[in-house]
Parts: structure tokens; C-alpha cells; sequence
């Protein structure tokens, strides 16, 4: 979740208040959205710098359900149910045939001469065969042909893993063999009621969705209780809520950041020849004897991760308790808490069947821990003067937070079975057991005072004030002050504008404010000393089995480490035309960040040590927001559409450009330079191919330029293509993104949908690297063959097929693609039957349909790319690499059924 | 009723204020918190094992010292570098594997590519030469305040290591780069211009003068890691012999030679093993000290830089065939079957014409350090069987061969048990400077400064115990390594044979120089060699376009690609990426190195 673009080169999660108590977190899984109330999303600085610290990335207001009506308890039940699938398939895009495989493979050597050293894996390359095994160790080899393939085998020999019989397949579809559609399900109860002096609301929550991808599934179950009390002029309560989750198996959404070694990867890795089980029928076979597949069977990779469990388990709340001494004056006091813990337990499997086998097992798991809580304090001042009002507040705010990191592994268990995972001397080998822990602090203290002031509901004005300390900085530096104006004048309550027939209400609003930002790693004002086995220690007596102990400078410390400040001016309007028939809602911001956290790279010849955060970079974000609608008596119909241009001032006053933190098989292809947004892509422009040899002689001189190879440009015009030819080739930012929600209501019936739409952005295709230049002999598309350059195809979709061709697949403008979409969201149907039927109580029965189309010009599986997660020495840098297709799982496609009944 | 419990409410708020209040009142809150956790801080390491930790953590850069990913760039033996870029060797593996190596061995450095692989070597010899003068600030930072800490003598070993360490890790940068930046420990521009190849030269030497004075004659502690007089004394010569210094470079060496402690092993398979007892033997003067299965959980120390070069599936390495022996490579070995001399010598025109493979049966005279230097078809591979053309990874990148020196033997037990593919990891030393090198070298000055019977000695002297053992059926340890002659030898005919007194210099010179690469092959010397015999240029063409009667580029169809080296190739190119960061004011502080 992003608000008006990216403000800092790395921890961009806005803030979360959820009932009052401040939370960053990425993905807020804790909260079961049926227990959502509200969700205000402050955007204008005037808004959010009530929340000071950690504002600068926006935030975001939650409120859970509170009370119900009072009277006796009511309950609500929620189920539904559903199948989800994949919108799209690997092998919609990629061959399943091993024959036409080898078409490909043959016209790759053979274009390059190359045609005698090609594996013989499918015999005579003008007669291909598949063969009847792709592996079989010696023992179990009874013939081979004169292309060395095995033709028989005896059966009575196959012993897994020592002696292993692999079969040929005419043509595997990996894709069917992973993936298939499976079900999802949501049970929601919650019960609420009070009386006079109380309020409650209980609600329990159980969501349960297996993975499209076998052995995978994802649970969570949910408790929240908020109760309130009223006793006389105090009133006090809690909001508590308990989350567990469970995630079996091996996936998560994204692949993993080389796009190789989850099982999307290796879906794509794996060609069609290599068969899904061996001989045995049992085993899982694997592409041993397949010349150049160094991946493994996606299924066997997702059957071995089948037990590893990842577990999130999560106390969320605060307790408050409020004094009303008078209508005008209170106080409120509020703690809140945030007690987190993960756990991961994974195994390891030998995988005999590989190229690359790897022959004994492990286990690794890991606990994290952590603590956070909030104590505030405030107190309110409201009064109300003939028309004139002001709202006094003032505050405040301590938090505090500890983590705590523990994780061990241990290699070669004596029993591989779910109950000897453990990390024990006796269960494995215990010289490979290894334990590491960790930790963090941090704390921040805070004052903070905000006046209102409303005059005649015609004049409306805010001034906040804030100061916030923060332990992450330097002692120094470590107070704050953010400040904020809110200026707002509502011109239909003036006289010219009274009772216009078109203007029915409008307020113009103007906002400028400071926030901060202080979110880096805890601990880095001072310098950091350390080491490891693996870095430092070393075997000065020769003895090629221990090693002595050896220290480094870690990281260099900052002790002036100081607030990184946004500053952020809006203006904006809120207008209800035609007497209500459209709400229009417009604002246009500019948001700049300055003294930016950032920690520049220093020349290697100052070492590896980590190096300082500075207050450094400048940051800029432009842009608007809007939104359009109308309610009607049965209708109801919204647009909204935002656009931001983000762009990097200044990153350090020497530095001109850094790299992003992805590295796959071809480079990194993202950067960060001055004058562009964050995480631009970079590399060269290609300009198609060559033509010919006279097309090579006339262009500059380029490294393995050849007919049918890709041409890249020569930007700086110095006759040679290298380094300094490398340029900005795409953005993957959005030029526009819009929203339309649409509802409607007729007698019993009811109906809504919703559509997504992103525009301008572009997608770097890092997956071509595998599925259309063959990397480690991957699998390719389709039409590899038929839409290849060819001295008659000269404007083909791909370059000639050439196994000495290395230099078309550098990173370049090749691989950069529209990523804009559309796509319907969700629709949904619903009829309500009447209450009042006998043994039945009300209910709406519904009908959904989740991301039914999608329209967009991207070729890759699916144009919805999330972030990935990439972490720096100064914290999370996922928007230095955003819109780069590694592999991601791509969207489901859901249906489903369900009914809501109180009673 | 109510006002009771109204007063207790308030009560219980006015604590909650309270303890709030205690809350403001308390600096600490916030200062407490900023502690960082889990480290050491520098006064935790102000005493003696802060520094001999920071030295420790000095040597461990001889390999590079992470071991995430990203090795290959900075590894000890420098493959990549050296071999690769040289004839040596091919990258090997698939074509698309490793990109980076494609465009070094196509002479394409300039590439953004290329940089990446010439960043990594940067970085580590530069980290090598930041922890040597830490230790050295740190040293003496320690022995101002607290004396009892170290005696003068040994606080003068201590910085005498620092300081040979700091002197190899520029040297390792000089024959990389030549013109490069020197860094001591009172250094705090860490942004200093490159100053010329030949003010290198005079600032190393200046190091080795120092640590020659404050080292002991034996390795501290006796700790066989750790670098001593000789080490320093033996380190000077090489580069000596780099400046072409020749008669202090004769002087020093033979010094070394007379007095050193250095001999070389009796035979050739002793030389590089992985066997304990074979490990820092008298020919080792300075070694990566590798361990395996000491705790480290990924095996980091086990050679991390070198595992790619094991033999592929479905060989019990299973992984990944890079750095296999050019053709050219092992037509080298081969020898004229009368004078048992190199065929490159007596059959210039023809020596290397053979394109075929050469496998097990064929009865060609060759020396016997080909099979110690080269895994080939049908022939043992150390003691874990006979290697066989189906272990190499893609027959059209790789060839038909696998490296051998860095193969651990079956039976010694260094074999790793951690990490990703530990059968591709060992704790065999590295060689960094042993004593055949060093005599070579001796022989190289001795041939400039005239000396020729001199130089045939050692040659002769290495050909003598090139001549001892051959690979033997390696059944066990016992048969690893049998005399040349012996008759369970099926698969080859080994012979060598010793020169007379060469008679002229040029003939001493191609001699000295075909034995340097017969000895050192595979080790990552060879394109360093050549830089400093001033014969890059045409040996690289040659290899490529046609020498002896046989050309890579027709051999390996991806090398017509190749860039012929020119001038430019004199040095590698700077990384872009330092001369970036090196920035001052907008003005590259590093400058490139001509045509790059």
C-alpha cells in the first residue's frame, strides 16, 4: 500500500492507527475485514501530522466495529464459499511438447553451426525420437542406442535413491502438474448488543484457502472482542483482537527474487521431456541426463515444502479510559499493544533425480518475537460560541517496541519424519547445527497539540503542532517538530453562491504540513563491530578443519543522524452538484522530501562495512486525486483516479545514480538516479535487429553484433555500444490508476462490481531471460520457433534461435513491456429473503465473482506485479524494484457462494 | 456507590498521568533504546584479542568472504582472471551461465557485464586492504594505552603481517589493474586518485622492505597461515621479477633459494591435495588456508571461489563444469617422443594441431603433469574412478575436459558436508605462491641477467620431479600416484625429458616460459604471465586465429566473437562503478586505465 507516490528510498508502509493505536506493517493481516468499520485514508499532510512521527508515507485510519444497537444480543453469520483458479497458466505461453522442443533446440545449434555438438538426446537430429529414458544409473542399463540414449532398462534394478530409472515424456504440461483450481472458504459470527452504560462486540473469524499450487494451504482463525463502558462521566473499554495463521507449504506470492528457484521458476525451467514421476510410479523423477537443466521438478519441490509451516500469531489492541468532565472538556488516556510471533520450520530434501543433485537433507526454523506498545494521553477542549467552534487537543504519546530473532538449523537427520525435525545432536549431524539470534530496540516519545477552529460553518481552520523524539537518531537530534495548517472555506455558504442550482455545497481546502520519518534499523548511530565464520574467522593453523575467531568494522555509525522531513502542501475541493446528484472530490498535492535516510555507497577502497545512514536525498512526488459519483434511488455509480510523478531530486550531492537492490541471472535492472522516479529501469535501447552483415558493419561496434541479434542503441554516439550506452528504459510507475465501483438495488436483488485499471506503468519482463533466451536450456514459449528472426523474417517477435548468441539477452528495452490493465475485480448478485418466514430469519444469499477479466497488453502470466522483499542495511527496499516480473503467482480467479442471516 | 468508584477511577487515571509524567521526566527512555543490539562496539575489541581477531579477519580475505553469492569474481586461485582470460582454460558450463565470465573471455571488459565480475575482485583485495590497516591503527592504538597488551617484539610480528598482507592485496589489485590507488592506515580520503603502475610497484615494495624488518624468521605462533620473513622475502622477488627488476630479483630469490625453508615436494600429486598431511608442505610459501566442516554452516572456507570447477552431473560433484582446460591447453603437454621436450618446442608449426579428443588409449607421449592438471576420458581422476566426457556440463561452451589440481581426493576425507552441493566444496589449500613458482620465476631473471645454465638447472630441476609419479589407477591412496613407468599405466605414455644448457637467450626465454605454463596451468597465472613476458597480445591472437597448427575460434564457435586483445588489454578495466563512487566535486578521482 502506497499513498501519493514514494517519499523515501527505502520503508514506504504507511502508518496504520487501528483503534487509536499506531501500527507500520506491510500487510495488516491481522485484521479480518469483516470486523472493519471504517477506513479513512489521511493523504494531506494537514490531516496526518496529528500522527507526526512516521506520517510522512500517509495514514491510515481503521476503525472496528464497536457496538451494536442496544438490546439483547444479535448475531450475524457471514459464510461463503468458493473455487479459486489461476486467471492464467504457464502453459498458455510455454510448449508441453518435447518435439517441439527439440524444433527449437536444433534450429538454436544449428543456426550456429553447432549442429554436431548438440546433446543426443533425441537421436538423429533429422529423425527425432523421444527417447524411452532420459536417465538410468549404470546397473539398471541393460541397451543403449548408438546416440548412447537407453533403450532397456531392468526394472528389478530401480532402487531409489541409488539407482534410478527416469523415463522420457512425450510431453509434460508442468504447469497442469503443479497447479489446479482449489477451495476457498470464509466463516465470520459476530454478536453484539449492550445496554445504556455498555457496548459490545464479539466476532470470530475462520478463513481457510488452499493453495493453487499443490501442497499448499493457507488458514486463519480470528477473535476480537471491543467492549466499552459508560459510568457517568467515565468511560473506559478495550479493543482486543487475536489472530492466528498458518501457512503450509512452500509458496508464497512471490516466486523468489531471482525468478528461479520457487516453483514458478522451475515451472518454466523444467522442459517438457523430463517426465513428473520415475519409473516407480512413486518417486518423483527429475531432468538427471537432461543436458543443461539445472532445475528440479516443480511438484517434487512443492511436495518436499509440503510440512513447512509458517505461523503468525498476533494480540492486537489497547485498553482506554476516558473522563467527560463536562461537555466541553475530556481526557482520554489509551494503551495500546502489539505482541507478535512468527515461527517457520522448512526441510530441505535430497534430490537425488537432479543435474545438480543434492544428496542429503536439512532443516532450518526460526522465531521471531516481538513487543510494541503505545501509552497516550489526551486531553480535548470543545466550545461552541454562537456560530463559531473551536476544538482544542493536546497530547501525549511514549511507544516502545523490542524484537527478537532466533533461528537454527541442523543437516543430515537420521529420520526425516515430521517428528524428528528437530534441531537435536543425536536426531542429525550435529557438526552442522547452527544457531544464530538477533534483536532490536526502538522508542519514541511524543507532544503534540492541534486547535480547530470553525466559523459559521463557513471558515474552517487547523493548526497542529508536534515534537517527537525518536531513539533511532542522533542524541543530538533526536526531537522533531513537525507543524501543519488546515485552511478550508466552504463558498456555498457564502451569499453569492447561496441556493445555486448547480453548486449545491462546495469547500475549497488548502493544507500544507511537515511530517517525519525516522524509520531505520535501530542501533545505527554508532559504529557496529562483528563477525562471522564465514566472513572473518580463519584457519591460520593450517589444520583445513577450525578456524580462529576474526572481527571487522560491521557498520559505520552516524551520531547525527536526524529526522527525514516531508513537506507537503494540498489543495483541494469537495463539491455536491445538482443537489446531490455527483459528489466531487479534487485534490492536487506536492509532496517533497528532504534530509532524505539513506545510506550512499562509499568506494570500496573505504571496505564492505555497511555504510553510514545520512540525512542526504531529496525526494519529490506531484500529483492529483479524484473522485466522481452519484447515488441514486437504486443506483449508485463512483470513479476515482490518482496520478503521481515521483522524481529523485538529489541523492546524495556526488552520487548521480544507484543501483535497486534485484539481482537476477542478467543484472540488476532497476536504478535510482537523479532527475527520474525511483527504481527506473535501466539498461540499453533496442533497436530490433540487424539485418544483416552490412546492417553489423554500419552500426557501431557492438560485442557479438550478428544478423538476427538484437541492435543496441548507440546513445552516447561514440561509435562502440558499451557501459555508457546504458540509459533510462521505462518507468514502472503508473501514469494514471482508477477505480470505478459500481452498485445497484431492485426490489430483493441487489448487484455491484468493481474495476481496477492501471496505465503508463511499465513491466520488465525479467522472465524472458528463461522463456525466450533459454537460460539453463529452459522452456520456451510458444511461438520461440515460428516468430525467431530469419534472413526472411526479418521483423520477427524474437531473435534468431542461437545457442553462441550470449549478448541479445543483456538488459535492455527488449525485455520492457506495457504493464497497463484492466481488470473487473469483483461482481457481485445478491437477493434478500424476506425475514419473517417461518424457521428461516433473513438472510441475503449472494453470488461473487472475483477478477473475472482482465484486458491488457502484457504477455507475461499476469500484469499485476506486487512488490517483492528486498531488505538494505537501512531497511525495506521493495520500491527500488518494483514491476519487475521474477515470477509471480498470478491472480486467482474466485468464485463463490454465500449468505449473510442475523439473528 | 458512584462517587466511591468515581473517585477510584480518577484515582486510577491520575496514576496513569503519573506514571506518564515519569515517563517525560526520564531521558533515558529514549537514549536506553538506541543501543544497538547484538554487536560489539570498538571498545569491547581495544585489547589483544580485538587485534588478533582483526588480523585473522585480514587473511580471510585471501578468498573472498561472503558467501551469498557472487563469488567467482574474487576467487584465491582467480580463474576467472587469470585462466579463463588466458588459454588456459574456457568458461565452460552453459552459455547463458555466469554471463559475466562470456565477456571476459571474449576480451569485451569494457561491458556493463564485465564490470560486474572486476567490481567483486576490486572490492575484496580493497577489503583486504582495510582490514590490514585496521589492524595496524588498532595495533597501535592498543599498545599506546595499554603496553602489557603485546612485548615491542611481537607487537612489530603483528603489524609486520599487517603489512605483507596489505602489500599482497595491492599487488593482487597492481596486476589486475596496474594503475591503482595505495592505501596505509593513516589514509582517510578514501577517494585518493590511482597513481601510475610503476609508483605501485615502488609502494609495495616499500611494505615489503618493512614487513621483512619486523617479521620472524618462522611463523608466529607456528601457525602455518600466517606469513613470515621468507614469506616476505620469497614475496619480494615475484615482485621484483613483476618490475623487471632482474638482478635484485636474482639476488633476492636466491637468496630465498640458499637460506628459505622452501623445497619441492617429491612429487607432483603432493602438490596440490587435499590430504592433511600433504597440505603445507615444503613447497607452499603462501597458501589460502581452506577448512571444511568447521562449524560454518555453508561452507564458506571450503573454497567458496572454486567450487564451480568440479565436473558436472551425473559425477559425484554434480556441479558445474566451468574453468575446463582449453584444447590448446592440453596439446601443450604433449612431447616430442624422442627428446621427451615439449612438442611446442621441437614442432612449432604442428604441436597443437590435434582437435580431437584426447582420451585414454591414445599412446601420444605426453608429460606427465597432464594428468594431474587435466581431467580427459577414460583416464582415473584422482581416486574417484575414471572421469568420463559425460561429465562435462555442455560439450559445445565446455570442451571435453575438467579441471584436476583443485579436485580433493576421495579418500581424504576434506570433503565438506554443508551447504549447497558440499561435494564441489573441500578444504584444499589454494596455492597463492609456492616454491616451483618462485623457481621459475628465479629462472625467468636468470635468463634476463644472462645466466643460463642457471636457468636450465631449474627447469630441469622441475622437470625432474614432474617425472616422479603420474596419475595411477586410484584405487586407493597407495595407487594414486605411481612412477611414470609403472605398468598398470594403460591409458597413456608418459615421458619427459630434460634440456641441455640452453644456448641462447630466446630459446632460454620460450623454455622458461613453456615450462611456467606446463607447471603453473590451471592455476591463475597464466594471463599475468603473459602481461609480464609483454606477449599477450600475440599468444592471445594465436590461440585464437591459429598457432602451432590449431585455432580456438574454429574449436569453440562462440569465440569468433572474441575482441583480438590490443593495446587496451595492457590492464583490466577500472571498475565503472568504483570510478563513479570515487567522485569528488563531480571529478572522477580514479582514472580509467587507457582505452577503457
Amino acid at each position: 500500500m502506497r499513498i501519493r507516490g514514494i517519499s523515501s528510498f527505502q520503508n514506504n508502509d504507511p502508518l496504520y492507527i487501528v483503534d487509536g493505536t499506531p501500527v507500520q506493517d506491510s500487510y495488516i493481516n491481522f485484521l479480518n475485514p469483516e470486523d472493519i468499520q471504517s477506513i479513512q485514508v489521511l493523504k494531506d499532510a494537514s490531516a496526518a501530522s496529528i500522527y507526526g512521527s512516521r506520517a510522512s508515507n500517509g495514514v491510515i485510519v481503521i476503525e472496528t466495529t464497536k457496538s451494536g444497537p442496544v438490546g439483547p444480543p444479535r448475531a450475524t453469520l457471514r459464510v461463503r464459499t468458493g473455487i479459486a483458479s489461476p486467471t492464467r497458466g504457464l502453459d498458455d505461453m510455454l510448449l508441453t511438447n518435447s518435439l517441439d522442443y527439440f524444433q527449437v533446440m536444433k534450429a538454436t545449434y544449428a543456426n550456429a553451426g553447432q549442429l554436431a555438438s548438440m546433446p543426443k538426446t533425441y537421436g538423429d537430429p533429422n529423425n527425432p525420437t523421444v527417447p524411452n529414458y532420459t536417465y538410468a544409473d549404470a546397473p539398471a542399463i541393460l541397451s543403449t542406442d548408438a546416440y548412447g540414449r537407453v533403450v532397456t532398462v531392468d526394472p528389478s534394478k530401480y532402487s531409489y535413491p541409488n539407482t534410478l530409472i527416469e523415463p522420457a515424456s512425450a510431453g509434460t504440461d508442468w504447469w497442469k502438474a503443479v497447479f489446479s483450481s482449489a477451495p476457498v472458504s470464509d466463516y465470520n459470527l459476530d454478536v453484539r448488543g449492550g445496554g445504556d452504560a455498555n457496548a459490545y462486540a464479539v466476532s470470530f473469524n475462520y478463513f481457510d484457502q488452499q493453495g493453487t499450487a499443490a501442497y499448499n494451504d493457507y488458514r486463519r482463525g480470528s477473535v476480537r472482542v471491543n467492549t466499552s463502558f459508560n459510568r457517568s462521566k467515565f468511560n473506559f473499554g478495550e479493543n482486543i483482537a487475536l489472530t492466528v495463521d498458518r501457512h503450509v507449504g512452500g509458496t508464497g506470492t512471490f516466486d523468489d527474487a531471482s525468478g528461479e528457484n520457487g516453483v514458478l521458476g522451475k515451472d518454466i525451467l523444467l522442459q517438457p521431456i523430463v517426465s513428473v514421476y520415475d519409473i516407480s510410479g512413486v518417486n518423483f523423477a527429475g531432468a538427471k541426463g537432461v543436458p543443461g537443466v539445472n532445475s528440479s521438478n516443480p511438484l517434487k519441490n512443492a511436495w518436499d515444502a509440503k510440512d513447512n509451516i509458517n505461523k503468525d500469531n498476533q494480540v492486537f489492541g489497547n485498553v482506554f479510559a476516558g473522563f467527560d468532565l463536562n461537555p466541553q472538556f475530556s481526557l482520554k488516556s489509551r494503551l495500546g499493544f502489539n505482541l507478535q510471533q512468527n515461527s517457520f520450520a522448512g526441510f530441505g530434501a535430497p534430490t537425488p533425480q537432479n543435474n545438480e543433485a543434492q544428496l542429503g537433507n536439512s532443516i532450518n526454523e526460526n522465531n521471531f518475537n516481538s513487543t510494541d506498545w503505545t501509552l497516550s494521553n489526551t486531553a480535548r477542549y470543545v466550545k461552541t460560541i454562537h456560530s463559531a467552534s473551536l476544538d482544542l487537543l493536546v497530547g501525549q504519546e511514549a511507544n516502545a517496541g523490542t524484537n527478537r530473532y532466533l533461528q537454527g538449523s541442523i543437516n543430515n537427520l537420521l529420520n526425516t519424519g515430521l517428528d524428528s525435525r528437530y534441531i537435536q545432536d543425536a536426531l542429525g549431524d550435529p557438526t552442522t547445527k547452527n544457531v544464530f539470534s538477533s534483536g532490536g530496540r526502538t522508542a519514541l516519545l511524543s507532544f503534540f497539540g492541534k486547535a480547530g477552529l470553525n466559523f459559521a460553518d463557513k471558515y474552517v481552520a487547523s493548526f497542529t503542532l508536534r515534537k517527537d523524539g525518536s531513539s533511532n537518531l542522533g542524541p543530538a537530534h533526536r526531537w522533531g517538530t513537525f507543524p501543519a495548517v488546515g485552511l478550508g472555506w466552504r463558498i456555498s455558504n457564502e451569499p453569492f453562491l447561496s441556493n445555486n442550482r448547480i453548486f449545491s455545497d462546495v469547500m475549497l481546502r488548502y493544507g500544507w504540513g511537515r511530517t517525519g520519518n525516522q524509520n531505520i534499523p535501530s542501533g545505527r548511530i554508532v559504529s557496529q563491530f562483528g563477525g562471522d565464520r564465514g566472513d572473518t574467522f580463519y584457519d591460520i593453523t593450517g589444520s583445513n578443519t577450525t578456524i580462529q575467531p576474526g572481527f571487522r568494522q560491521a557498520s559505520l555509525g552516524n551520531p547525527d543522524l536526524k529526522w527525514e522531513s516531508n513537506k507537503s502542501t494540498n489543495i483541494g475541493t469537495d463539491l455536491v452538484l445538482f443537489n446531490g446528484v455527483l459528489n466531487v472530490v479534487l485534490d492536487v498535492y506536492n509532496r517533497l522530501t528532504d534530509n532524505l535516510l539513506f545510506d550512499p555507497r562509499t568506494p570500496a577502497t573505504a571496505g564492505i562495512a555497511s555504510p553510514p545512514i545520512v540525512n542526504i536525498g531529496k525526494m519529490s512526488n506531484k500529483g492529483y486525486d479524484f473522485s466522481v459519483g452519484h447515488t441514486g434511488s437504486w443506483w449508485n455509480a463512483s470513479l476515482n483516479g490518482s496520478h503521481y510523478a515521483n522524481k529523485i531530486v538529489s541523492i546524495d550531492g556526488v552520487q548521480t545514480q544507484f543501483f535497486g537492490p534485484i539481482g537476477t541471472r542478467i543484472g540488476n535492472s532497476t536504478i535510482n538516479m537523479v532527475g527520474q522516479p525511483i527504481g527506473s529501469f535501466y539498461g540499453f535501447i533496442a533497436d530490433g535487429f540487424f539485418r544483416d552483415a552490412a546492417d553489423v558493419t554500419a552500426h557501431a561496434l557492438q560485442d557479438g553484433a550478428a544478423p538476427g541479434r538484437i541492435k543496441f542503441r548507440d546513445v552516447n554516439g561514440d561509435g562502440v555500444i558499451n557501459s555508457s550506452d546504458q540509459t533510462i528504459i521505462g518507468s514502472p510507475h503508473p501514469k494514471f490508476t482508477a477505480g470505478i465501483d459500481l452498485g445497484a438495488h431492485r426490489g430483493q436483488w441487489d448487484a455491484s462490481a468493481t474495476i481496477f485499471g492501471t496505465y503508463g506503468n511499465k513491466i520488465f519482463e525479467n522472465q524472458m531471460d528463461f522463456y525466450v533466451f533459454q537460460d539453463f536450456s529452459s522452456n520456451v514459449v510458444k511461438d520461440r520457433l515460428a516468430n525467431s528472426w530469419t534472413p526472411q523474417n526479418l521483423n520477427a517477435k524474437y531473435p534468431r534461435l542461437d545457442i553462441t548468441d550470449t549478448y541479445s539477452g543483456a538488459i535492455s528495452s527488449y525485455y520492457v513491456k506495457d504493464g497497463s490493465y484492466t481488470r473487473l475485480r469483483s461482481m457481485q448478485v445478491g437477493y434478500t429473503l424476506p425475514s419473517g418466514a417461518r424457521y428461516l430469519p433473513g438472510a441475503r444469499v449472494y453470488l461473487q465473482g472475483e477478477n473475472l477479466f482482465t484486458k491488457t497488453n502484457y504477455d507475461g502470466l499476469d500484469p499485476a506485479i506486487p512488490a517483492g522483499n528486498f531488505t538494505g542495511a537501512a531497511g525495506d527496499t521493495r520500491d527500488q524494484a518494483m514491476g519487475v516480473d521474477v515470477g509471480v503467482y498470478p491472480t486467482n480467479r474466485i468464485f463463490s457462494i454465500g449468505i449473510v442471516t442475523s439473528f | 456507590m458512584a462517587t466511591v468508584s468515581k473517585k477510584s477511577l480518577l484515582r486510577g487515571m491520575a496514576v496513569t498521568i503519573l506514571a506518564t509524567a515519569v515517563l517525560y521526566g526520564c531521558k533515558d527512555f529514549l537514549s536506553t533504546a538506541s543501543e544497538p543490539q547484538g554487536t560489539l562496539d570498538a571498545t569491547t575489541l581495544a585489547n589483544r584479542t580485538g587485534v588478533e581477531g582483526s588480523l585473522i579477519a585480514a587473511y580471510r580475505t585471501l578468498d573472498c568472504t561472503d558467501a551469498t553469492s557472487g563469488n567467482w569474481g574474487c576467487a584465491v586461485s582467480n580463474w576467472v582472471f587469470g585462466s579463463v582470460a588466458a588459454d588456459d582454460s574456457y568458461k565452460g558450463s552453459s552459455s547463458t551461465d555466469q554471463p559475466p565470465i562470456n565477456d571476459i573471455e571474449g576480451y569485451h571488459w569494457g561491458t556493463p557485464s564485465a564490470d560486474t565480475y572486476l567490481n567483486q575482485k576490486w572490492v575484496i583485495v580493497y577489503e583486504g586492504v582495510v582490514r590490514a590497516n585496521s589492524t595496524l591503527r588498532l595495533l597501535k592504538q592498543v599498545v599506546a594505552a595499554s603496553p602489557t597488551e603485546y612485548s615491542p617484539t611481537e607487537a612489530n610480528q603483528v603489524a609486520g603481517e599487517a603489512i605483507f598482507l596489505r602489500a599482497h592485496y595491492h599487488f593482487e589489485a597492481y596486476r589486475m589493474w596496474g594503475n591503482i590507488p595505495y592505501y596505509r592506515e593513516d589514509d582517510q580520503d578514501f577517494r585518493k586518485p590511482n597513481i601510475e603502475s610503476a609508483a605501485v610497484i615502488t609502494e609495495i615494495l616499500k611494505d615489503l622492505d618493512s614487513a621483512i624488518k619486523l617479521l620472524p624468521t618462522s611463523p608466529r605462533n607456528g601457525q602455518v597461515g600466517r606469513a613470515d620473513q621468507w614469506t616476505a622475502k620469497a614475496y619480494r622477488g615475484r615482485v621484483l621479477v613483476y618490475a623487471h627488476q632482474w638482478p635484485a630479483a636474482v639476488t633476492q630469490l636466491k637468496e630465498v633459494q640458499a637460506n628459505g625453508p622452501y623445497a619441492l615436494e617429491t612429487s607432483f600429486d603432493r602438490v596440490w591435495s587435499a590430504y592433511q598431511d600433504a597440505s603445507n608442505g615444503p613447497e607452499t610459501i603462501f597458501a589460502y588456508q581452506a577448512s571444511s566442516n568447521d562449524g560454518e554452516p555453508n561452507a564458506a572456507n571450503a573454497n567458496y571461489g572454486e567450487r564451480l570447477n568440479f565436473p558436472y552431473s551425473p559425477s559425484h560433484f554434480a556441479c558445474c563444469g566451468f574453468d575446463p582446460p582449453s584444447q590448446n591447453l592440453v596439446n601443450q603437454f604433449k612431447v616430442d617422443p624422442v627428446s621427451g621436450l615439449p612438442l611446442s618446442i621441437t614442432a612449432p608449426a604442428t604441436w597443437n594441431s590435434d582437435e580431437s579428443d584426447f582420451a585414454a588409449g591414445d599412446m601420444t607421449p605426453v608429460d606427465p603433469r597432464l594428468d594431474w592438471t587435466v581431467g580427459r576420458d577414460g583416464v582415473p581422476f584422482k581416486d574417484w574412478g575414471n572421469f568420463t566426457n559425460a561429465w562435462v556440463r555442455e560439450v559445445v561452451n565446455a570442451g571435453l575436459y575438467m579441471p584436476k589440481k583443485i579436485i580433493h581426493e576421495k579418500g581424504s576425507g576434506a570433503e565438506s558436508t554443508v551447504g549447497w552441493q558440499p561435494q564441489q566444496q573441500s578444504s584444499i589449500n589454494i596455492h597463492i605462491y609456492r616454491y616451483a613458482d618462485l623457481l621459475l620465476m628465479l629462472a625467468e631473471a636468470e635468463v634476463e641477467t644472462g645466466d643460463l645454465a642457471g636457468a636450465t638447472a631449474i627447469v630441469n630441476q622441475i622437470r625432474t620431479r614432474a617425472g616422479v609419479f603420474a596419475q595411477g589407477p586410484g584405487t586407493s591412496r597407495a595407487d594414486m600416484a605411481i612412477p611414470i613407468n609403472d605398468p598398470r599405466i594403460t591409458w597413456a605414455h608418459y615421458q619427459i625429458g630434460l634440456y641441455p644448457v640452453f644456448p641462447d637467450v630466446a630459446t632460454a626465454r620460450t623454455a622458461v616460459q613453456t615450462e611456467r605454463r606446463l607447471e603453473l596451468a590451471m592455476e591463475g597465472q597464466r594471463l599475468f604471465d603473459l602481461r609480464r613476458y609483454g606477449t599477450f597480445i600475440p599468444v592471445i591472437t594465436g590461440y585464437l586465429r591459429g598457432v602451432g597448427g590449431g585455432r580456438e575460434d574454429t574449436r569453440k564457435a562462440y569465440k569468433l566473437t572474441a575482441e583480438l586483445p590490443t593495446a587496451r588489454h595492457r590492464w583490466y578495466a577500472i571498475p565503472l562503478d568504483q570510478i563513479q563512487l570515487s567522485q569528488v566535486g563531480g571529478q572522477d578521482m580514479l582514472k580509467q586505465n587507457t582505452g577503457w
